[in-house]
């Protein structure tokens, strides 16, 4: 099976790898795994506490290109979106983004994951309530 | 007909795969095409389907690892799909996405990814330094001995399985299948570890 380009694009320069402070309370890290194939993947977010804008994004995955590729991605959009704007992405985008064939369908759902994971931490970490992100969400 | 009823067997998974093998050929002489040479088309088209599940139950079930897969799989767990899944019942419902690999695994398979990562970049930079060689061989020795030692947490869920079936009690099956999911999924991890490490030898 042949990866798309911009698979191959984001395995060979994959964006924005490497690792935030994970005990600052402006980051988020999200932890997750397919077992299907293996894989693990931690995403990590740096959100301003004024703005909720995600100002940095850092990933480290270890998987199939196609996994790398996804949380490459997630981390270029993610960054300089709003928390909320950014639990809107969903797997599907980053599938027709990367052109994904149907058998790594989980690798963008990973990568969908990690950013609800990171999402979740960073608000568990901040007591942010579901509701209360969802309104700064929709006015900004 | 499931793999079980065409050995008539129950649904369990400790299995005498001495006897197993015994039944297979018995079987197999049984529906051989040659024996239906002379029969109508439609019995012919029966035994030839016969004996090929035949052959892929024996496949199946003389894998310790296939024949749990297999029984899983009759249970309704679909291993392939369970992030998928997951993921498309949080998004429904608006909940936080219960992970199917529990946090202490994750952070386990993360924690040995990266140290057999630093290992296999050091190998890179150049020299094969005899301390790394040491490494990445206690590595594997590890790697192995974790996913040996998982194949024997198997065969205990297979005895907490056998009876549930046994006593007809649904909790306790419902039990020692989650136990088993986990089981699998912990061993995906440990496999493709085993792969890198190996690789990383090489």
């Amino acid at each position: 099976m042949a990866y798309s380009d911009k698979v191959v694009d984001h395995y060979e320069n994959p964006r924005n790898v490497g690792t935030l402070d994970k005990s600052s309370s402006e980051v988020g890290t999200g932890l997750v795994g397919a077992p299907e194939c293996g894989d693990v993947m931690r995403l990590q977010i740096k959100v301003n506490p004024d703005t909720q804008i995600i100002e940095d994004a850092k990933f480290k995955t270890f998987g199939c290109g196609s996994a790398i590729a996804s949380s490459s991605l997630a981390t270029e959009w993610v960054k300089g979106k709003t928390v909320a704007e950014a639990l809107a992405i969903s797997n599907t985008e980053i599938v027709k983004e990367l052109a994904l064939p149907p058998v790594k369908i989980h690798c963008s759902v990973l990568a969908e994951d990690a950013i609800r994971a990171a999402i979740g931490d960073w608000k568990k970490k901040n007591n942010v309530a579901e509701t209360e992100s969802a309104l700064v969400g929709a006015s900004a | 007909m499931t793999y079980f009823e065409i050995f008539s067997l129950p649904p369990k998974l400790q299995i005498d795969t001495v006897a197993l093998e015994k039944a297979f050929y018995k079987l197999s002489r049984e529906f051989h095409p040659d024996r239906f040479a002379s029969k109508p088309a439609a019995e012919q088209a029966e035994a030839t389907e016969k004996s090929s599940l035949l052959n892929d139950a024996y496949r199946a079930l003389r894998d310790p690892i296939r024949r749990t897969e297999y029984l899983l799989e009759l249970e309704g767990v679909e291993l392939e799909e369970q992030s998928v899944k997951a993921t498309e019942s949080a998004r429904a419902s608006g909940t936080e996405k219960k992970q199917i690999v529990p946090a202490d695994l994750l952070e386990e398979a993360f924690e040995l990814n990266m140290a057999l990562e630093e290992m296999k970049m050091a190998k890179q930079m150049g020299d094969d330094d005899p301390q790394l060689r040491k490494d990445l061989e206690a590595a594997k020795t590890n790697f192995t001995g974790m996913l040996d030692a998982s194949g024997k947490e198997l065969e205990s869920h297979w005895t907490k399985w056998d009876a549930a079936v046994d006593a007809n009690d649904d909790a306790a099956k419902s039990a020692a299948k989650d136990e088993m999911v986990a089981l699998l999924n912990r061993r995906s991890y440990l496999r493709n570890l085993v792969r890198d490490v190996n690789a990383a030898l090489e």
